[in-house]
């Protein structure tokens, strides 16, 4: 069973996607700041991130940064999440080495479908 | 025409000439009748013959004297008077010589006195006027360096001034120049409406006018005790007008529908909400409640995200971005970071982008300092990439990018010297940008990345122009209007383009063509030094080698010009309402005609007039015209088609008083001048 990880500092979003998630048939791990999810990531290693970006303290900017510069997370798969929806953010996201980037609001039923067809990216 | 003054050098040679034979003939005849009849002989024989040649050796001999003695020196005191007149301050040329010999002293006297009376009065009228000089020229500084866009025109609608931020305003429009109508730069009837209905009293009117796909918004002020003219500013209404209208407009549309769907989702859960309290299992109810939910959701969805979009475009549409080449911002950001050294060296090629400069350079100005006190180099290039909606600004320097927490700390950063002291991230958000910082491909490099929205344009802006020498003249307000009968304006008032054209060769009617057209305006009988029009073209046939002996240009100069009906076009342009001007006209308009650009103007001819004015004088080309005169030729001008058409304008000033002192005041009148001594071509008039 594949294992996402969901950061968001909204309770109420969360909520709904790790319901969602494990409906899907994902098992999820949560957290709700930058520093808790590098921690998550350490201990246990998720096949794939739902990152939201506007996170307290480090950005969700900052962890994909971190992500993308260490060896053993360098490759895994990162779908970012913002409420702000601009262009130039999605660009950025992209050029920092997001996978795919989602706007909020979001069909929960694209996102599920995004998060599959990453992972069956990923293990081939 | 009546012609008074000394008949024609060649007639009087003629009639000198047949005088003399006829005597020597008569003499001869008689001589040999009477030698006949008489049969004398020796000293009776001589005297006989001698006597009766006599008469016609007398005629012979003092027509020799009184051509050396008096017709010369005549012809010479002639060409002193033209030139005097002309150009009183022409070098001293010869005295009068022969029986005139007398009159040096007195023409010399007149002369004098002339030039010292002209000088005093020059002198007089110059002190006079030297006050009112200073304050036209802070006046023209001041209009000069004012960033709002000014026109005057007169109370007939013809431009008298207009500043330099109006040229940069109305910059590709051929329609904006000295005496030119309002009517031609902006063709618009509520504009003219308004001007007819303008306020005395100088309170200020204002309009929208379209023009060139831009909305300008016009301030039209009558200029209070003046003669009937105008102040017009002008200021382009475009983006807050589309501002206001559009996306804004937009927007107001967009809430109603935000708060519809929003009631209906929160009405929805709350009625699944109460459906659950109240315990009653309603499934066909709950399941239409759920699939309220998730159409209104989905609906919501949409309209959060065109509003997004609406927001995007009302920053891109931003009054305070205004267009930017890339290498002015460099070449600011350096005077402004280190102005001894360049710390920025642009790469690449420069592209032209939107921004506010002013919060840009402040931005970049605490970005270097903030990217200086972190990285090990102080010096950085600046590149701009191109993308499909935006260009990129990049900063680059050799080593690591900057991490992402660091750019985070400085978007944080307040920047005390603009407005309201904004933070980095707040002039960010007005560009609708953001600033990441990426390492190379060739991991020698990193960069520093900030989007900014791209425009439509390319090229370098244009060089700016040196300040025009005749940058206002407000004599064209007394130029009588031009929907009166022109050939009642007087010579002075009249507007006229001088031109003159280099060609192929002589043989216009075969195939021989125009290959530079240069041309020069005199307003108020003032040669305006600058708004000249130089063109060269195309005749699309290789100039021969002894054209290019005479003019100097070469079947590479005029590669690449434009054909010979373009370039008419634009000259029609340049010309206006003017009327044209020449030198052996004829030749030049030959040159210019069915070429599919009309030019139905009234034509003045400097070699026609010239005839006119001096029949009894030999030679009426610009050459010699030029020496009679005095005009000089600027090195190496002399047969390209500005110059000649500079020297052509002057040699019509010098022609003006001359004209005046024989009555000749009007375009009708110089005309039937004209046409007067249109009699045959001077075959070394060019």
């Amino acid at each position: 069973m594949a294992k996402v990880l969901v950061v968001d500092d909204e309770p109420n979003i969360v909520l709904s996607l790790e319901f969602l998630m494990e409906q899907a048939g994902f098992q999820v791990v949560t957290a709700y700041d930058g520093e808790a999810a590098l921690e998550r990531i350490n201990d246990s290693a998720p096949d794939l991130l739902l990152l939201d970006i506007s996170l307290p303290g480090i950005s969700g900017f900052d962890v994909l940064e971190h992500l993308r510069h260490s060896e053993a997370t360098a490759q895994l798969p990162v779908i970012m999440l913002t409420a702000h929806g601009r262009d130039i953010e999605r660009e950025k996201g992209l050029a920092l080495g997001a996978d795919d980037y989602i706007t909020k609001p979001f069909s929960t039923q694209s996102l599920i479908e995004k998060v599959k067809s990453l992972l069956k990216g990923n293990s081939q | 025409m009546t012609r008074d003054g000394l008949p024609k050098r060649q007639r009087l040679i003629g009639l000198w000439l047949l005088l003399s034979g006829i005597s020597l003939l008569g003499g001869a005849i008689f001589a040999a009748w009477l030698d006949a009849q008489l049969s004398p002989t020796g000293i009776t024989r001589v005297a006989l013959w001698l006597g009766s040649f006599s008469g016609g050796a007398t005629i012979f001999l003092v027509g020799l004297l009184l051509e050396r003695m008096l017709f010369t020196p005549l012809r010479h005191l002639q060409v002193q008077l033209a030139r005097l007149v002309a150009n009183p301050d022409a070098r001293d040329e010869h005295p009068p010589e022969g029986w005139l010999k007398g009159l040096g002293p007195d023409l010399r006297r007149v002369r004098e006195s002339w030039r010292v009376d002209r000088n005093q009065l020059a002198t007089a009228h110059a002190d006079g006027a030297r006050s009112a000089a200073k304050i036209r020229r802070e006046l023209e500084t001041l209009l000069q360096v004012l960033e709002t866009p000014l026109l005057l025109c007169d109370h007939h609608r013809r431009l008298m001034l207009f500043n330099q931020a109006a040229e940069d305003f109305f910059v590709d429009n051929t329609a904006l120049g000295l005496g030119k109508r309002l009517e031609a730069l902006l063709p618009v009837a509520s504009l003219q409406q308004a001007l007819s209905q303008l306020p005395a009293d100088g309170s200020p009117r204002e309009l929208l006018a379209p023009c060139d796909n831009r909305w300008l918004k016009v301030v039209l002020r009558r200029v209070p005790g003046s003669d009937g003219e105008t102040l017009l500013t002008f200021s382009d209404a475009t983006a807050s007008w589309s501002n206001e209208m559009g996306v804004r407009a937009e927007l107001a549309t967009k809430l109603p529908l935000l708060r519809q769907h929003t009631a209906s989702l929160t009405s929805a859960a709350d009625a699944l909400i109460q459906l659950r309290h109240n315990g009653s299992d309603n499934p066909t109810l709950r399941q239409r409640f759920e699939q309220v939910i998730q159409e209104e959701s989905a609906t919501l969805g949409n309209n959060v995200g065109q509003i997004g979009q609406l927001l995007d475009d009302l920053q891109h549409q931003g009054e305070r971005l205004t267009p930017m080449w890339s290498n002015d911002f460099w070449q600011a950001l350096d005077e402004r970071l280190d102005p001894a050294h360049r710390l920025i060296t642009p790469v690449g090629m420069p592209a032209w982008f939107k921004g506010d400069a002013p919060a840009l350079i402040v931005l970049f100005d605490s970005l270097v300092k903030h990217l200086n006190s972190h990285l090990p180099v102080s010096h950085f290039e600046g590149e701009i990439c191109l993308g499909n909606k935006r260009v990129y600004l990049d900063l680059i320097w050799q080593g690591s990018p900057l991490p992402e927490h660091e750019l985070a700390k400085w978007r944080r950063q307040p920047l005390p010297s603009l407005p309201l002291n904004p933070l980095v991230s707040d002039v960010l958000r007005q560009h609708a940008s953001d600033i990441w910082s990426l390492a190379d491909d060739d991991a020698v490099h990193a960069r520093l990345r900030l989007p900014l929205p791209a425009m439509d344009r390319v090229g370098a802006p244009r060089e700016t122009a040196p300040p025009r020498p005749e940058f206002h003249d407000f004599g064209i307000a007394d130029l009588p209007p031009p929907d009166e009968e022109l050939a009642n304006r007087t010579l002075r008032s009249l507007e006229v383009v001088a031109f003159d054209t280099e060609t192929t060769g002589l043989e216009l009617r075969r195939g021989d063509t125009v290959i530079s057209l240069g041309a020069c305006r005199v307003v108020n009988a003032r040669l305006l030094a600058s708004e000249v029009f130089d063109q060269k073209v195309d005749p699309k046939r290789p100039i021969p080698p002894n054209s290019t002996a005479i003019h100097g240009l070469t079947d590479a100069d005029v590669a690449g010009a434009p054909p010979l009906d373009i370039v008419l076009t634009r000259f029609r342009d340049y010309v206006g309402e003017a009327v044209l001007l020449a030198h052996n006209a004829a030749f030049d308009m030959l040159a210019i005609t069915n070429k599919g650009v009309v030019f139905d103007l009234p034509v003045i001819d400097t070699l026609l007039i010239s005839r006119a004015l001096d029949e009894a004088l030999d030679g009426h080309d610009l050459d010699t015209l030029a020496q009679r005169y005095d005009l000089t030729f600027p090195p190496g001008t002399r047969h390209t088609a500005l110059g000649d058409a500079r020297v052509t304008a002057e040699l019509w000033l010098a022609l003006l008083p001359r004209l005046e002192a024989r009555g000749v005041d009007t375009l009708e009148q110089l005309l039937a001048l004209q046409a007067n001594a249109f009699d045959r071509q001077d075959a070394s008039a060019s």
